[in-house]
């Protein structure tokens, strides 16, 4: 279990799974972007109060629940980093803070364009729309404090401690829908029965979309992790034979 | 279930007077996507070009070196 555990966290090891990993990773994400998309776009009836508003939906669901996953991640990222010092760990890391807050963002601007119309407001200070703005702030706080400490091991173990405190928000964004009865929906309940206001032919593409964004953000991920090992590691001899042979 | 929803391609771009709000939240998609996907790419190739320079500066001071003790 411990080899196994080692092997793992080694950026050769990672790299070289990886490597094998991408076609299949980004052909996925490919199809099933494409097939989400145009079912979005084309198949999906308007809704009857929110018209054709609705397909705005098959993308900011997907950004805003994935982009809850981003400081979980880096906060189990942290503990490995802290626990076992692996490099490897740290790598992920501060890859994913800049994706995590491209990721919120993005929630957060589809969410605005959306309610620009249908709430008659860009913005209001409800609990999910301003825990989301914390969440943003956050990960540029994070991204900061590595960009400000100047050795690699203090700013990994700073930036691992900010992600676990920060995991906190998590909570607060997910349940500040039920906390707070604002302007931002709740989760809505799905029917698999044609009689439900939600059937099949609403959330199908919306599961399609979740796992086409969960592939994309895997696969950034990945890319921008594989930059990082080859300049992090660049005096090991493998990533050198690679810079030779490239 | 599949049926298209729009009678025409005008209506489609239309979006039912929603033009702007869905597709300007599609183009931040679109533009969000090719970001994140591009820009690794480009310093992957930045990265492979620098550490080569690099490994041959190296390689030449080396030579270099050994060359006039």
């Amino acid at each position: 279990m411990w080899t196994w555990f080692h092997q793992l966290g080694s950026p050769k090891w990672f790299y070289e799974l990886t490597g094998r990993w991408l076609p299949w990773l980004v052909a996925a994400m490919s199809l099933l972007l494409l097939v989400g998309i145009v079912w979005a776009l084309l198949f999906v009836p308007p809704d009857y109060q929110q018209g054709n508003t609705i397909r705005i939906m098959y993308i900011h669901v997907p950004f805003a629940s994935i982009s809850l996953a981003f400081f979980p991640l880096m906060a189990i990222a942290g503990t490995v980093t802290l626990v076992w010092k692996i490099k490897l760990a740290d790598m992920i890391a501060k890859t994913a803070a800049p994706l995590g807050a491209w990721f919120t963002a993005l929630a957060l601007a589809s969410g605005s364009i959306w309610g620009s119309d249908i709430w008659g407001t860009w913005w209001i200070w409800d609990g999910r729309l301003t825990s989301m703005l914390l969440q943003l702030f956050l990960l540029i706080g994070v991204i900061s404090l590595r960009s400000a400490l100047e050795d690699t091991d203090a700013a990994a173990k700073a930036c691992a401690v900010l992600s676990i405190v920060g995991c906190i928000n998590v909570f607060v964004i997910k349940y500040s829908v039920d906390w707070w009865n604002t302007l931002h929906q709740p989760a809505s309940p799905i029917t698999t029965s044609g009689e439900g206001p939600n059937g099949p032919e609403i959330w199908v593409p919306l599961v399609i979309m979740i796992f086409a964004i969960y592939l994309f953000f895997a696969v950034a991920l990945i890319l921008s992790t594989r930059n990082e090992i080859l300049q992090r590691e660049r005096r090991a001899q493998w990533v050198q034979d690679l810079v030779r042979t490239a | 279930m599949f049926e298209i929803q729009f009678a025409s391609l005008g209506e489609f771009f239309s979006m039912g007077n929603y033009a702007f709000n869905v597709w300007s939240v599609y183009a931040l998609f679109a533009l969000f996507f090719v970001i994140n996907i591009y820009f690794p790419l480009v310093r992957r190739k930045q990265i492979l070009k620098e550490q080569k320079r690099r490994l041959l500066l190296n390689a030449e001071a080396e030579e270099s070196r050994t060359g006039s003790s």
